[in-house]
């Protein structure tokens, strides 16, 4: 199945963005190979949410290009449905549904936008609920679950689209402590199957663990790429030591 | 005449008050839903406009625009029935104060609903109905039931375009019988008994629609 995908899962080229005046992406190059892991990380600000957010086109970028599989993102609705579908992500706040139970929160885009089978949806996200490890919470809403199990709803419900690339965007920021190493272990399970990820994160622990390569933005610039041990022992440039010594 | 013999005078008239509330029903709740979206969804200039079409029927005086679509209508050769003008211009009155709770209730939603929608393929009209819709209805909902109540209680300005409802009947009660604080005391009492019943099925629903869906505030 995956020899089938085209060997690069996301390219960026010179893609800049702006904010009114205000210039919140210049320049980005960036190409993530099938199964790679990225996690993205920088001062607030810097742009690494916008980045990932124009790359299933919550944002639009106004010069370069963006391609996400085959397809070249554009104002096309249809080229950018094709990526959506293909793309998960998982938002800092989780956005889950509250007027949904948890399994119908994991169905309600199977259903409608897979055209699946309601009995074909809720077995597949009882699957990933299992996965994620809350089979039994399926009938509560999300109200009355805890951060962490609602951010694990998130990602199953995500994995019920079978998507091809996971973005997160600071999955574990608005967590309580206590919990975001269940929500980064279900990442760290996910990435061993192979899945491609993007991870705005400051997790350093999941980047040493799981990462490919730890890119550094600042000021909507990516200033710095590197393996991740080397990243955060030797980093190269003067804004991710900066960076570095102000988070450890 | 006892209260009660006034009151039964009084309820014969009601079949009328229900037409127009319902009449009036048909008209106030699409104009809620579809101007209400219609604001939410627009910007700029269409917004102007559609904001403009909410405020003329929300800011105007319900009797002005009723004894203008009456009276002065026919002049331009439009003959619109007295049922006609009061269902819908206490319609659309009461929509347009609808429209404001539906725009309200869809703004008040974490823009990340919508955001999760995108993420998982949905387009937007699907999100609306499927995850903004359905979440802002626990919001309406209170709302709503008070603009019922209020177009059962504007009703009684049919009276004044020839139609025989309960307030037309009390009027002509207490021109015939003279004893206007009893007639209307009785006529006061029968809304009341109207628009009670609204109240509590009103707190019902509400209860019912926010049962079990907190929303997730525990981040």
């Amino acid at each position: 199945m995956q020899s089938a995908l085209p060997p690069i899962a996301v390219a960026l080229s010179n893609v800049s963005k702006w904010y009114g005046k205000f210039q919140v992406l210049t320049d980005i190059n960036l190409t993530v190979k099938r199964g790679e892991k990225i996690v993205i990380c920088g001062p607030s600000g810097s742009g690494k949410s916008t980045m990932i957010r124009c790359i299933n086109r919550l944002e639009g970028h106004q010069r370069g290009k963006i391609v996400v599989g085959d397809t070249e993102l554009t104002n096309d609705l249809k080229k950018v449905d094709e990526v959506r579908r293909d793309v998960g992500m998982v938002f800092q706040h989780f956005n889950l549904f509250p007027h949904l139970t948890i399994l119908q929160n994991c169905t309600l885009a199977p259903i409608w936008v897979r055209k699946m089978s309601r009995r074909d949806a809720e077995e597949v996200a009882m699957d990933y609920l299992q996965r994620v490890k809350i089979p039994e919470q399926a009938h509560k809403y999300p109200g009355q679950l805890s951060g962490g199990q609602q951010q694990r709803v998130a990602i199953a419900r995500s994995l019920c689209m079978n998507p091809k690339i996971m973005l997160f965007d600071e999955p574990t920021s608005a967590l309580d402590p206590e919990m975001v190493k269940e929500v980064l272990d279900t990442m760290v399970s996910l990435a061993s199957d192979g899945m491609t990820m993007l991870c705005v994160t400051h997790e350093m622990g999941f980047a040493r663990e799981v990462a490919d390569r730890v890119i550094f933005m600042d000021a909507g610039q990516i200033v710095e790429t590197n393996a991740p041990e080397a990243f955060f022992s030797t980093p190269q440039h003067p804004r991710s030591k900066l960076f570095l010594s102000q988070i450890l | 005449m006892s209260l009660f013999d006034i009151m039964a005078s009084i309820l014969v008239g009601i079949n009328v008050t229900m037409k127009v509330t319902l009449y009036g029903m048909l008209y106030a709740v699409p104009f809620a839903f579809v101007f209400g979206v219609a604001q939410h969804f627009t910007n700029g200039i269409p917004r102007l406009i559609v904001t403009s079409i909410i405020e003329f029927w929300r800011s105007s005086p319900v009797i002005i625009l009723i004894y203008g679509f009456y009276f002065s209508l026919p002049g331009l050769g439009i003959n619109l029935s007295a049922m006609t003008v009061g269902a819908m211009v206490l319609g659309l009155n009461i929509g347009g104060y609808g429209s404001q709770a539906v725009r309200a209730a869809l703004q008040a939603l974490d823009p990340g609903q919508v955001e999760a929608g995108y993420a998982l393929g949905f387009r937007r009209l699907r999100i609306l109905y499927l995850i903004e819709l359905p979440q802002a209805l626990a919001a309406m909902t209170p709302t709503f039931i008070n603009q019922f109540i209020q177009l059962v209680k504007g009703t009684s300005l049919v009276s004044l375009v020839t139609l025989a409802d309960m307030t037309f009947l009390a009027k002509a009660l207490s021109q015939i019988h003279y004893a206007p604080a009893k007639i209307y005391t009785a006529l006061l009492i029968v809304y009341f008994l109207m628009c009670y019943p609204a109240t509590i099925v009103g707190r019902m629903i509400e209860r019912r629609v926010s049962r079990g869906r907190e929303v997730s505030h525990d981040l």
